[in-house]
């Protein structure tokens, strides 16, 4: 095994280990990947066997750009448009594909993975191997994601050391949440992993003061009236510190008659306010002291979802995942608020998950 | 053995796990004899923040022995005990739940009465519990417990004057920022509380934005010392309309964060000296904004109650574990010639089990003891109605 800085690398002799069914450890903008020849079967065994992986289990592939994406993957229009506004970027755009790599890289019912690196090193080095490479994280599954060299050794044991042929060292990498995972295999665009770019079918609308603010709330909330003590809704709450979430929250209370003042849930996490209409109860969550996501939460949420309570979570992307699993029993509304360019306008993007 | 025991008044056992900490303590009156604190602070340093179900986890497997060690350190046995006490809220509803099992449990054990008390109670009373060693002076503030025995509480004032109603009271957390005006022990308005963040959260807030880690607010209180508090300056919340009984720390937040980010715009970090200074532009803030709007209520509402006496300004809750906090609460108390009352140690301002005790003592004293079948945590609990002055 050879480890080399990522300012030493030559390409070609990258491309040498990967014509020869070599394991390669390689730098992305997201985490650090682990990358073999996708046409190659024997190479996919052996990543199979270092990422100790299940049979069964799709790998994504890198490629260059679209024109590359097409020789093993059906790209549909709804595709083209997100590899224009996405790629390259961390996005993993998954389309049917046309079953010409080795085994057990699209998924059992043929979908295909395929994602462009926003990192030129990378880049490179396919175009010049010009065959795609397998895109998966550096980590055995289950084990940590993997933002620099040591995180991914720490966690292995010697075999699966051995089976790594060169490592490019490009140091300690922004810790960026994994790809977001798009299937366009459908009619609608899924969200099956929401990673750094969040998607939202829907509206954005610029607020200038935190009244403003409470005012969209208040509209939004109203655009789904109907569904008032018929299903839970969950307003799913993205921005940084001090961008105005409890705010929003403020004005979704306001809507529905509360009177008592909504302040942070931080510290307690939850507060609940009674509600006398259709709906029963407004539940406000903050999850900006969690880090990790647990069942907990499972629990708390499947008692609103069957109340059908309107719920309001503060950082909600901290626990997406969690959230995005009730898409059948809730309405799931995403809102992200960002700073705008004057100090009170905030730009308030929505849409609802499917 | 029983003659051993340091007895001042009813021996309660008392316990507090409304978040972070598990904490069991021992209570005779209002002596503390032993106040054991468990934190977790260390656990969730790793994950940057609390975990609920950690949190539970934690509580379960430490409040044994934690008990253990604080019926040691106050050389009792369970059988001494007159009553056992738990906090029924505010607070993480999850956590209260291990604390109020294991009290009911430990009171039915040695058939105690069991007492439920409001965690903000036992902050706001935290100035009234005494060391082991304080010699009580004779006093006019007697009570009788239900053996008709005796006992007298003495405020923890140096010159020997005994307490007087109405004081008012500040309880300022992670969770809590409150004014109220203590009618009596037991009865409280409350003057005036937060409409957005807690104090305690704001400057925890404001200390990850600086990178300070989790929970930074006692971080950011070292490096304000070392820095210079006009350097940065940032709008007062709320100015102007201090008379209206709201504290606000929600507009500070987003004025430091984008001050912060803009500092941060051209540069990869901030330098050593920059943090001192925003650290200290921000307590500056955040504790200007609290002293202007308690002082400000404070001078409306003497008239209205008609308070003319000494009067005492009872302060608790980890925030004022802050000695720049202390400094200010000390002149705006001067200026209003009222006597502040801090707890003797650090241990009672963050969350600790010797101030339940305190606040238990008095429910103990008017037998307000609850049955241990209705007994349940109250997540949301307030301490009193809300009035405007």
């Amino acid at each position: 095994m050879q480890i080399v800085l990522e300012k030493d690398v030559v390409v070609g002799d990258v491309v040498k280990v990967l014509q020869n069914g070599g394991l390669v450890i390689y730098p992305t903008e997201t985490l650090y990947g682990a990358g073999v020849d996708a046409t190659n079967e024997k190479a996919v065994k052996k990543l199979n066997l270092f990422k100790k992986r299940p049979a069964g289990k799709p790998y994504s592939i890198a490629v260059t750009d679209i024109g590359m994406a097409r020789k093993f993957a059906v790209i549909n229009s709804s595709a083209v448009k997100m590899y224009k506004t996405f790629l390259p970027g961390p996005v993993t755009i998954i389309s049917n594909g046309r079953h010409i790599l080795a085994k057990g890289v699209e998924s059992e019912r043929g979908t295909l993975g395929v994602r462009i690196p926003d990192y030129k090193l990378i880049i490179k080095i396919i175009n010049n191997f010009n065959k795609p490479i397998t895109a998966t994280s550096a980590n055995a599954s289950y084990k940590k994601s993997p933002y620099n060299i040591s995180d991914i050794f720490d966690n292995l044991s010697d075999k699966q050391k051995t089976l790594i042929d060169y490592v490019i060292d490009g140091g300690e990498l922004p810790h960026r949440e994994p790809s977001t995972v798009v299937d366009t295999t459908y009619e609608d665009i899924s969200i099956l992993r929401q990673g750094n770019v969040k998607l939202v079918k829907g509206n954005k609308v610029l607020s200038v003061s935190p009244d403003n603010t409470e005012d969209i709330a208040k509209n939004i909330l109203q655009k789904y009236e109907t569904y008032f003590g018929n299903r839970a809704i969950i307003f799913a709450l993205k921005g940084d510190m001090g961008v105005g979430k409890t705010i929003f929250t403020k004005g979704l209370a306001k809507t529905l008659g509360i009177t008592q003042t909504v302040t942070s849930p931080t510290f307690n996490l939850i507060n609940s306010y009674s509600v006398n209409s259709p709906v029963k109860k407004l539940t406000h969550i903050d999850v900006w002291r969690i880090r990790s996501v647990d069942e907990l939460w499972d629990i708390n949420l499947v008692k609103e979802i069957s109340d059908k309570s309107i719920v309001s979570i503060e950082w909600a992307d901290k626990i997406s995942d969690v959230i995005r699993k009730y898409h059948e029993e809730a309405i799931i509304i995403w809102v992200k608020i960002r700073f705008g360019k004057k100090e009170n306008d905030r730009i308030i993007s929505w849409g609802v998950s499917k | 053995m029983t003659q051993k025991i340091h007895k001042t008044g009813p021996i309660i056992l008392s316990v507090d796990t409304s978040c972070d900490e598990t904490s069991v303590s021992v209570t005779s009156g209002l002596t503390v004899l032993s106040n054991i604190v468990w934190s977790q602070s260390n656990t969730h340093a790793k994950f940057g923040g609390v975990v609920p179900n950690e949190a539970r986890r934690e509580h379960e497997r430490k409040i044994d022995w934690v008990l253990k060690r604080a019926l040691f350190y106050a050389k009792i046995q369970g059988n001494d005990l007159d009553a056992v006490s738990v906090t029924v809220g505010p607070g993480l509803a999850i956590a209260l739940g291990v604390g109020i099992n294991f009290a009911k449990e430990l009171a039915g054990n040695y058939s105690k009465p069991l007492i439920a008390v409001n965690h903000l109670e036992g902050h706001l009373l935290s100035p009234l519990a005494r060391a082991k060693n304080f010699q009580f002076p004779i006093s006019n503030f007697q009570f009788k417990n239900k053996r008709e025995e005796t006992f007298s509480y003495q405020p923890p004032t140096s010159n020997n004057q005994p307490l007087t109603f109405p004081a008012f009271g500040i309880v300022v957390s992670g969770g809590n920022t409150l004014l109220v005006l203590i009618e009596k022990i037991g009865k409280y308005k409350i003057l005036a509380q937060t409409i957005d963040d807690a104090l305690g959260e704001s400057l925890d807030k404001s200390a990850r934005l600086l990178g300070l880690g989790y929970p930074g607010g006692a971080i950011l209180e070292i490096f304000a010392r070392k820095g210079n508090s006009k350097k940065y300056p940032l709008p007062l919340p709320m100015l102007g309309r201090e008379n209206e009984g709201f504290y606000s720390y929600s507009g500070i937040k987003t004025a430091f964060s984008r001050m912060v980010n803009k500092l941060l715009t051209g540069c990869e970090q901030l330098d050593k000296q920059q943090i001192y200074d925003l650290a200290a532009s921000y307590q500056h803030t955040a504790f200007e904004h609290f002293i202007r709007v308690t002082r400000k209520t404070i001078s409306a509402t003497i008239p209205i109650y008609n308070i003319q006496n000494t009067t005492y300004l009872f302060v608790g809750g980890g925030v004022a574990a802050n000695a720049d906090f202390r400094r200010r609460i000390r002149m705006m108390c001067k200026q209003l010639d009222f006597t502040p009352l801090f707890p003797y140690t650090k241990k009672l301002y963050g969350d600790n089990a010797a101030m339940i005790g305190a606040a238990a003592y008095f429910k103990y004293l008017k037998k307000d003891f609850i049955d241990p079948k209705k007994i349940d945590r109250i997540p949301d609990l307030k301490i009193g109605n809300a009035v405007r002055v």
